[in-house]
């Protein structure tokens, strides 16, 4: 204490106490501040921890493009919004400007989704800045920007992990980059609709380093054998499966991937992913029946178009472990 | 230990009186709770005095159903908007259906205008979400979305003045004509003119854009005789000087109506900015403007009932 008592200060009790208690404060504010960022960074280590090892008692909520409702889609509000709601995880859609930036936007072209006209990979990073992304309503501009992925991962970091889409087998490498140089490899989840063997030619020891999640499409081949390959090869934590109806080979490896204790993702956005079980049926006719049907019958995290709603049905039926 | 104990005390007495002023006030509430659902809508809606504001859903409450859907409206009643505001088209055939833009393009899969569709081929597209995916909805017929606003929510007609004598029509055969709300970016002369048998029949509200040179003088021409249950103002900079006047023009009997929507409409206090900060809505607030036409209802439903400005 001595060392950081002025000397004017020295023999006098009542002040020595004041400076104690002042240090005391000073050093607890700082401690405090590092248990607090701890603790946000804990949420995107605990959702890996989560898809690695899924629990019967814990359903994980990815929303799908951020939560579009109340912000543009893929902007950083939606993002934003996400970790404000306690998301696990956000699905953002990434592609390439004609300069090489990644940026977050789930279309070809930036028609439908803000106030230009033209293909994003037409256009330079500068030129995607000058414009403003339009509200799902459609027709009136929000200030909201299209984002970067650095900056959709540096407002991530530590707070939320990142679904990977439309990187597929196109753009590994440069989304990979932007990860390393923000510090958040373990906090994006790629994804693809391609075979191990194509991943592995095209990428090599690159899948070792990222966190893979194969999609299981209707239309694959023969899903057993895609799941068996991709399983021997690069053991994903987790597969997104869809499936168009219950009498589905996908619907069957669905059952095999929970014996495996490998996360299964399904996705209720439209009928045909998730045989009728959408967000939708869970709106109008109650989540029981789909939301509840789809974890009854194997899935472990889910892909919304309603992340509020999801996440309070999960809270009333004990299936949110709560730190 | 004393003094903690008269503390606590005295914080337990002011809790029971204001608890026992709580059950006063609400007993005094009871004959209120005797008006229906829409006597209390219209009875709020006629006052421009009181400290009630109005919440007007833009298209419905498009965020949670496709924009002017039958669920879009449910979704405004069950939130307790009290106005949703809707777009009116004609089908080639003559009937009325609800849709914003001239065409289909951008809420349905079909191509085309309205006005190129019969109501039975117009039946057969479903309406799509915010990204594009087609739902279970339908266009919904003028007379389906009266039918389900009926007693519940009253309604502001959008895109109608032109076709208003068909409206009407439909109205008159739900029985809704008292809930029904029509706004005109006109002079008095000309709504009268345009508009005249209707006037007495209906609620009409002109929209005053309070940049206009002619702004004070349309105001007053309608202040004149008759005055209207409320006015629009469109409001884009929060220094012009009408803006000092609501508190008048609302004592005169008028409500004063601003968008919430874009910046455009309110200097700058827009919803996307409340959004991130809730108290960007003291503005309104502040500037005595009684309805408020929303694209985040129920932000504004929350924010208003903490203050005790909606029920």
């Amino acid at each position: 204490m001595e060392f950081f008592t002025p000397y004017y200060f020295k023999n006098n009790q009542k002040m020595k106490r004041i400076v104690f208690i002042i240090t005391a404060l000073f050093l607890f504010s700082v401690v405090s501040d590092s248990n607090a960022q701890e603790k946000n960074l804990e949420k995107a280590a605990l959702v890996l921890e989560q898809l690695k090892k899924p629990q019967k008692n814990h359903v994980l909520v990815v929303s799908h493009r951020g939560d579009w409702r109340y912000a543009p889609e893929n902007s950083l509000m939606a993002v934003q919004r996400c970790i404000d709601l306690g998301v696990d995880i956000v699905e953002i859609d990434v592609r390439l400007t004609k300069d090489g930036h990644l940026v977050a936007i789930h279309d070809t072209t930036v028609d439908r989704t803000t106030n230009g006209k033209g293909k994003v990979s037409d256009m330079t990073l500068e030129e995607i800045k000058k414009l403003r992304l339009k509200n799902a309503c459609g027709v009136r501009h929000s200030r909201q920007q299209i984002p970067t992925l650095k900056e959709i991962m540096l407002l991530a970091k530590g707070k939320i992990m990142i679904n990977l889409d439309k990187v597929e087998g196109n753009t590994v490498r440069e989304a990979y980059e932007v990860l390393k140089e923000t510090g958040t490899v373990n906090q994006a989840i790629f994804k693809g609709r391609e075979t191990v063997d194509f991943m592995l030619k095209k990428y090599g020891d690159l899948m070792k380093e990222i966190i893979y999640m194969p999609i299981l499409i209707d239309n694959t081949d023969n899903p057993e054998e895609f799941v068996k390959d991709y399983n021997k090869k690069l053991s994903p934590i987790a597969y997104e499966v869809t499936f168009s109806s219950t009498n589905t080979k996908n619907f069957k490896e669905i059952k095999r991937l929970n014996k495996k204790g490998i996360t299964v993702l399904n996705i209720p956005l439209w009928d045909a992913l998730v045989a009728g079980r959408t967000d939708e049926m869970a709106l109008l006719e109650g989540p029981e029946v789909s939301w509840g049907w789809l974890i009854k019958n194997g899935a472990n995290a889910i892909m919304t178009d309603r992340p509020e709603e999801l996440l309070s049905y999960l809270k009333k039926e004990g299936l949110r472990r709560e730190k | 230990m004393m003094k903690f104990k008269s503390l606590i005390l005295s914080i337990l007495l002011v809790s029971a009186v204001s608890c026992k002023k709580i059950t006063e006030s609400k007993n005094e509430e009871e004959p209120n709770k005797k008006l229906s659902k829409l006597e209390s809508l219209l009875a709020n809606l006629h006052d421009s005095t009181n400290k009630e504001v109005i919440v007007v859903a833009h298209r419905g409450d498009w965020r949670n159903a496709p924009e002017n859907s039958l669920q879009a409206i449910q979704s405004c009643i069950d939130m307790g908007v009290d106005m949703v505001e809707i777009d009116v088209r004609e089908t080639k055939d003559g009937h009325l259906v609800l849709m914003h833009d001239k065409t289909i393009d951008r809420t349905t899969k079909g191509k085309g205008a309205v006005n190129e569709w019969t109501l039975d081929s117009l039946k057969t597209l479903q309406l799509l979400d915010g990204l594009g995916v087609a739902t279970s909805n339908k266009i919904p017929t003028l007379e389906e979305a009266l039918n389900l606003c009926k007693g519940k929510i009253l309604v502001n007609l959008d895109k109608s003045y032109d076709i208003f004598d068909k409206c009407y029509e439909v109205a008159k055969k739900t029985q809704t004509l008292d809930q029904i709300i029509i706004k005109g970016a006109k002079s008095k002369k000309q709504v009268e003119n345009e508009f005249g048998e209707y006037l007495d029949k209906v609620n009409f509200m002109p929209i005053v854009r309070l940049a206009n040179p002619n702004a004070k003088q349309t105001i007053d021409e309608y202040l004149e005789g008759d005055i209207p249950l409320a006015f629009e103002f469109t409001v884009p900079q929060d220094t012009i000087s009408l803006i000092k006047k609501f508190k008048t023009i609302r004592n005169k009997g008028a409500s004063v109506w601003v968008n919430s929507l874009w910046a455009k409409h309110n200097g700058g206090h827009d919803d996307e900015k409340a959004y991130l900060d809730v108290n960007v809505y003291d503005w309104f607030i502040t500037n005595n403007i009684d309805i408020i036409q929303t694209d985040r209802p129920k932000l504004l439903l929350d924010y208003l009932r903490s203050k005790g400005l909606h029920n």
